[in-house]
């Protein structure tokens, strides 16, 4: 338990006023963007630099408390949903951009950095930062870095992981290491790329070297509606058979049309049962060829409208419509969850067909936005709380990611396990397989102190709602131990 | 005397790993057998040149599961029927070298500046463990989140940790066309002509500089795209660096000279693959010859950093190049180690071998798994087990 005296030795440790313990200010750390799942923290930690981070995590390792690291606390997955009695290592003040090497295109990071101003720190040397998470205005480094974040252009680009050349690392004892190197192709096993995507549940980044590319010569974006889901699922489909991998392929239904352009204006077509966003980039003599191709098949499959952007502000108003989705769902509902399985591309008709039966036996609408280019959905469950529809919504959703697995995809593409679906992670991999994974986190991190509760299945978070953690008899025995 | 066991299946490997007792060797074609660290003797090698072959390939997912013994230059033919590739393209892969052994030893080409090495395309893998754990890591899909990429760690751990049975890879589609542009020039201009090459529009996947020992270099830079599109860039490209566009038999002939030059086994040396930010590679390189004296033949990526060189095999100078690589920021790993030759496998240890090393005694407490492979990281433990 945390006491007075512990208290006096963060505040001594961290400068600038660096600790928060009144009410008020811990109740503002009580979730992520998984709001359904709330925690209030023992205590909150600011630290200014990584210097201060390592202190932070002896001062817990000291005292045996668990710790939270959290970036902007825009995860989906409650992944960054503190521990009771334990501290909240809050990134936010490590916000410096340490680097933007032109010569060697990479960028030097602190974690709390926003993705995107990573790529408006490069952009003046033709340079920026490919992953693109549909948060990333909002969205730091050091959580793309936890979550191993995707985004709409990870197509053709890749995940938080391909791009990430080297990070430095706090482990659970406070003892500093650098993960990665210099180069694609470091000596011995690749650790790097095993904490990317761990969830905080190995330690904490404090500083992250990035690949930057050379923005694309040219961009050309098309904004099609389709008569059908299934006409837009198989244009992907095509797409792909010719050998064209465009940027991105984004499809919207109807419901998040809807919702998308009552928020933003984007020039959606609200009655259009379905469009996709095809974007594609690179040599301008290469990209108006394929252009040429991919609007051929697009009028195929039945396309009703063709909307080509010709200038970047007209493009981005048709991003935004994409982007905003999520958030302009609250518009049509008064609460909602997102999802975020996968499912093998090829089988997009068939989960898709699935979702809206499953909806329609729950009671319940589905809005789906998703990454059609590598199957990943984000079905939105449309409920209402007041309405008692919670539960209802919850199971729905949790059926919709376990079908994503039955359909040999994933229980996640890039929100993360978290708190939300450590529960479905036995439909995905067997005993043994978490057995694995959990040798390789004692490895690191040999009391789970590390983001407890999280990622891996435990019984007590399966079995009830979390509430106050209280020592188990048989805990303190040290019998049993605390995932 | 070692024995050697064969399985074909997963089950088989499993099986093969609990009923052997002691230490046990992963291999592959063999060659990377003097790759790394020195290995001890092994009471039993796990060839996996039996588990062979294509699990599946999901054409229209573009994604394929393939046993970890199965060649890559076949697996390789295999896709190309259906116009698909595996977008790594290292030079061991004529030699006969097997997916798992090239996943294993980290091993990449000159594709990696656009697409990257294994790590960046492997979605999935089966291991077992030393103690007959079979786990699946990743999936079919390319985008997963879900739980831990263990994957990753079997990467560059050179058959110890667990032994990879399979791996699930992401596919590219082949290009119609490549095209390369070839411009003669020393080490010491490669770097500015690389950067120009980068800063055109022509989006090169790969760069290489090509020396050849007592000779000059040439600076190669390949381009994909269509038929007609591939041409033009490159025609541009060479316009705008002073270099010539290959005739498509020149330059898969020079390609060709490229990759002998990377898996060249010169008689009684020692060669050291190392990778340097880009910008400081010019200056390992220099340093290397002050210290060593002739590299032979050098093969460096001026975009990526990473360079291949032969060393004379002597343990204290490929010790210093080992600490000149790491005191530039680099890390080096040798790829060649004559016979009988005792000679350092990596630089100084990073401060996460405790990392390195807590990994190891939890995945395989009785180091049983290529002992020695990443010595002196993962020292090896001074008993040899059961070994009769």
């Amino acid at each position: 338990m945390l006491d007075a005296a512990m208290v006096r030795e963060f505040t001594d440790l961290l400068s600038d006023n660096g600790v928060i313990t009144d009410e008020v200010g811990l109740r503002s750390y009580e979730c992520d963007g998984l709001t359904g799942f709330r925690q209030v923290p023992a205590l909150v930690v600011l630290p200014r630099d990584a210097q201060e981070v390592a202190g932070a995590v002896r001062l817990c390792a000291k005292y045996g408390m668990p710790f939270v690291a959290r970036g902007a606390g825009t995860g989906l997955s409650g992944g960054a949903m503190p521990v009771a009695d334990g501290v909240v290592i809050s990134l936010q003040k490590l916000r410096r951009i340490l680097e933007i090497d032109v010569e060697n295109r990479r960028a030097v990071l602190e974690p709390g950095v926003y993705n995107l101003e990573i790529s408006k720190a490069a952009a003046p040397y033709g340079l920026y930062y490919a992953p693109d998470p549909s948060s990333q205005q909002v969205c730091t480094i050091g959580g793309n870095v936890a979550e191993n974040s995707g985004g709409a252009h990870c197509l053709k680009y890749g995940f938080t992981t391909n791009h990430v050349l080297e990070m430095e690392v706090v482990l659970a004892d406070g003892s500093v290491a650098t993960l990665g190197g210099p180069t694609g192709e470091q000596a011995g096993p690749d650790l790097r790329g095993l904490f990317i995507g761990s969830e905080g549940t190995l330690g904490v980044c404090t500083k992250v070297t990035v690949r930057l590319l050379q923005t694309p010569e040219t961009v050309r974006t098309v904004l099609a509606d389709f008569p059908s889901i299934e006409a837009a699922g198989d244009t992907v489909g095509d797409i792909v058979d010719a050998a064209i991998i465009p940027a991105a392929v984004e499809m919207m239904d109807s419901l998040a049309m809807e919702a998308s352009e009552a928020a933003t204006g984007a020039g959606l077509t609200v009655d259009s049962p379905a469009a996709l966003i095809i974007e594609l980039d690179g040599p301008a003599d290469e990209v108006e060829a394929e252009f040429e191709h991919l609007t051929a098949i697009c009028e195929r499959h039945g396309a009703t409208r063709l909307h080509v952007p010709t200038e970047a502000e007209e493009r981005q108003k048709v991003w935004k419509g994409r982007k905003a989705a999520f958030a302009a769902v609250g518009r049509i509902s008064p609460d909602y969850i997102v999802q975020d399985g996968v499912v093998p591309r090829t089988r997009l008709a068939e989960v898709l067909t699935r979702i809206a039966e499953m909806g329609r036996d729950a009671g319940l609408r589905v809005a789906n936005v998703f990454h059609a280019g590598d199957g990943n959905l984000h079905p939105l469950v449309l409920y209402s709380e007041s309405a008692g529809e919670h539960d209802a919504a919850e199971k729905l959703s949790t059926d919709i990611a376990e079908l994503c697995v039955e359909l040999g995809g994933s229980l996640s593409g890039e929100h993360g396990i978290g708190t939300d679906k450590a529960c479905s992670m036995p439909t995905m991999f067997s005993a043994d397989d978490l057995g694995v994974m959990h040798r390789v986190r004692l490895a690191f991190d040999p009391d789970s102190r590390c983001n407890p509760g999280k990622l891996f299945p435990t019984p007590r978070l399966c079995g009830e709602r979390p509430g106050k953690y209280a020592p188990h008899p048989l805990e303190e025995a040290g019998v049993i131990e605390r995932l | 005397m070692s024995t050697t066991v064969t399985p074909t299946t997963v089950d088989d490997l499993r099986d093969a790993v609990l009923d052997r007792p002691g230490t046990l060797r992963v291999a592959g074609a063999g060659t990377a057998a003097d790759w790394a660290g020195t290995p001890a003797p092994a009471d039993t090698v796990l060839d996996l040149t039996g588990l062979s072959g294509i699990v599946t390939h999901n054409p229209g997912d573009m994604t394929v599961e393939v046993r970890a013994g199965t060649p890559f230059a076949a697996l390789q033919a295999e896709l190309g029927e259906h116009h698909q590739r595996v977008a790594v393209d290292p030079a061991r892969a004529a030699e006969g070298a097997t997916l798992g052994g090239l996943f294993a030893t980290a091993d990449s080409g000159p594709r990696a500046l656009q697409y990257g090495s294994l790590r960046d395309l492997v979605i999935g893998a089966t291991i077992v463990l030393a103690d007959g754990t079979v786990a699946r890591s990743g999936g079919h899909v390319i985008k997963n989140v879900a739980g831990y990429d263990l994957t990753k760690v079997l990467h560059g751990a050179h058959g110890t940790l667990g032994v990879i049975a399979g791996l699930v890879l992401r596919l590219h589609p082949s290009p119609q066309a490549t095209a390369t542009v070839a411009v003669p020039c020393d080490r010491a201009a490669s770097a500015d002509l690389a950067r120009r090459i980068a800063d055109s529009p022509a989006e090169a996947v790969a760069v290489q500089w090509h020396g050849v020992a007592g000779q000059g270099g040439r600076l190669l830079a390949d381009v994909e795209g269509s038929e007609s599109g591939a041409d033009a860039r490159a025609r541009r490209l060479a316009d705008a660096v002073g270099g010539e566009l290959l005739a498509p038999d020149d330059a898969a002939a020079a390609w060709e000279a490229h990759a002998v030059a990377v898996r060249a086994r010169p008689d009684g040396r020692a060669v050291l693959r190392f990778g340097v930010v880009p910008s400081a590679l010019t200056g390992v390189l220099d340093g290397l010859e002050a210290d060593a004296g002739d590299l032979g033949d050098v093969t460096a990526s001026p975009r990526t950093g990473v360079a291949t060189v032969a060393l004379p095999a002597d343990a204290d100078v490929v010790a210093a190049a080992h600490r000149r690589v790491a005191a530039a920021g680099g890390t080096s790993t040798l790829r060649q180690r004559p016979t009988g030759a005792d000679l350092p496998a990596f630089g100084p240890a990073p401060a996460s071998a405790v990392v390195l090393r807590a990994v190891a005694a939890s995945l395989d407490p009785d180091q049983r798994l290529g002992r020695g492979r990443l010595a002196p990281w993962v020292p090896t433990p001074e008993s040899t087990g059961v070994s009769a």
